[in-house]
């Protein structure tokens, strides 16, 4: 039995820096889509909630294909809004515990379960991998391996994944990037995750030989 | 803060939809489903084809109908979690009162719906066909959130109305209408539920 109960996937947005008419979450590698790989790894999890927007009725099927009980979250407004703002619309009304997922993030199965395992008495924990993005958000660790800042410019060895298990942090919909909630909240527990986000297309090619690494049984 | 929850009640509620059950019971089904594909397809608007479906209903005598309305399924689940928050739960449904009675006394909550005309056991006429949104207007000054959950074209109103509206799948896929004015979606009646009481 899992010590979380629920889950949430952002898969939103219209993933315009990479330019495929499609939502990512739907990419697929050897036939599995991102989500359907996603929804694999909580299957565990009692209760899932998809945020959808772009493309709304293509990642529809495809979830409840793989997860009729999931409850989808509708940001009509997604072209006008971050994904912050999506992300607080299935965050702020759930006032239980849960694992948050960005909807374009292949994640290494065991390394997830790693993850899932360290949550100690349902204490908040950050996702971090190691720094690869154009635009990542970088983490200060001190030596508990707790955050102590996120930040833009001064570099370092890991960044922040867009996985979390957030226990009553309410994200703030009116600040841009979601790590600005999570500010407030520091120290926060870091835990190390095998990741890849895919946001350009010079992810997608990485991806492309990187996925049997996400995508083993 | 004072919460309402508004349910629609014909596949919502029901786990089977009402008229094609009733239809084929009382040997109407060519009639009732030529009714029901012009109104999917937006050929008679909703009240027209409610008018034609209390005509074709109102030679039956109200005991027969209600005796097969007695044997509808129900989702169990929505069921229990209307019985257990009874006073923030109302059904709003186009229905006649008369007709369902007999779901609603399983249910034991507030109901609004359509009144009809009854003598000698059988339906008259239509005094008045229920405006879902109109409903919620209404209770709005007692209710500081109201959260509405239904399937079809009859709820789009109700759902414009609310303060969150979720859209079921349960019976059926729910209208494009409905599901674009939504704030939810869900196929899962336990789901649904685990839902609603997150809001």
């Amino acid at each position: 039995m899992s010590i979380v109960k629920n889950a949430i996937i952002s898969a939103a947005g219209m993933g315009t820096r990479l330019g495929l008419n499609m939502p990512k979450c739907l990419l697929k590698f050897n036939g599995i889509s991102i989500i359907e790989h996603q929804l694999n790894l909580l299957k565990d999890i009692d209760s899932v909630r998809v945020i959808v927007g772009f493309m709304e009725e293509d990642v529809i099927r495809e979830v409840k294909f793989f997860r009729k009980d999931a409850i989808f979250v509708r940001n009509p407004d997604y072209q006008k809004t971050s994904n912050t703002y999506s992300i607080s619309l299935a965050n702020n009304n759930l006032r239980e515990p849960h694992i948050l997922l960005d909807g374009d993030l292949l994640i290494n199965k065991k390394s997830f379960n790693d993850f899932v395992n360290s949550i100690h008495k349902k204490n908040s924990l950050v996702g971090i991998t190691k720094a690869s993005t154009d635009d990542a958000v970088y983490v200060k660790l001190n030596k508990k391996n707790s955050i102590t800042s996120f930040s833009r410019k001064n570099k370092s060895e890991y960044e922040w994944s867009g996985i979390a298990f957030l226990n009553g942090i309410t994200i703030n919909k009116k600040k841009p990037y979601l790590y600005q909630t999570l500010e407030n909240h520091l120290p926060l527990q870091a835990k190390y995750i095998e990741c890849s986000e895919i946001d350009t297309a010079d992810d997608l090619k990485r991806a492309q030989h990187l996925w049997p690494r996400y995508f083993t049984k | 803060m004072k919460k309402k929850y508004c349910f629609d009640l014909d596949g919502t509620i029901t786990s089977q939809e009402i008229l094609p059950i009733m239809a084929a019971e009382l040997d109407l089904y060519d009639e009732i489903s030529a009714l029901t594909k012009a109104t999917i397809n937006g050929l008679i608007t909703f009240e027209q084809s409610f008018k034609l479906r209390c005509r074709l209903l109102s030679n039956i005598p109200i005991e027969k109908v209600q005796e097969i309305a007695d044997n509808i399924k129900l989702n169990k689940a929505i069921v229990q979690f209307i019985k257990k928050n009874n006073d923030n739960c109302c059904v709003i449904t186009g229905n006649i009162y008369e007709w369902i009675k007999p779901i609603i006394k399983k249910l034991d909550c507030e109901i609004f719906c359509s009144k009809g005309k009854f003598a000698d056991g059988k339906l008259v006429s239509l005094e008045k066909i229920l405006n879902k949104g109109e409903v919620v207007k209404k209770i709005r000054k007692r209710n500081d959130l109201i959260i509405s959950v239904g399937d079809g074209m009859g709820d789009v109103l109700m759902f414009e109305e609310s303060d969150l509206s979720i859209a079921f799948g349960g019976v059926h896929e729910p209208i494009e209408t409905l599901l674009k004015v939504s704030n939810y979606l869900v196929y899962d009646e336990v789901s649904l539920c685990r839902l609603l009481k997150t809001l």
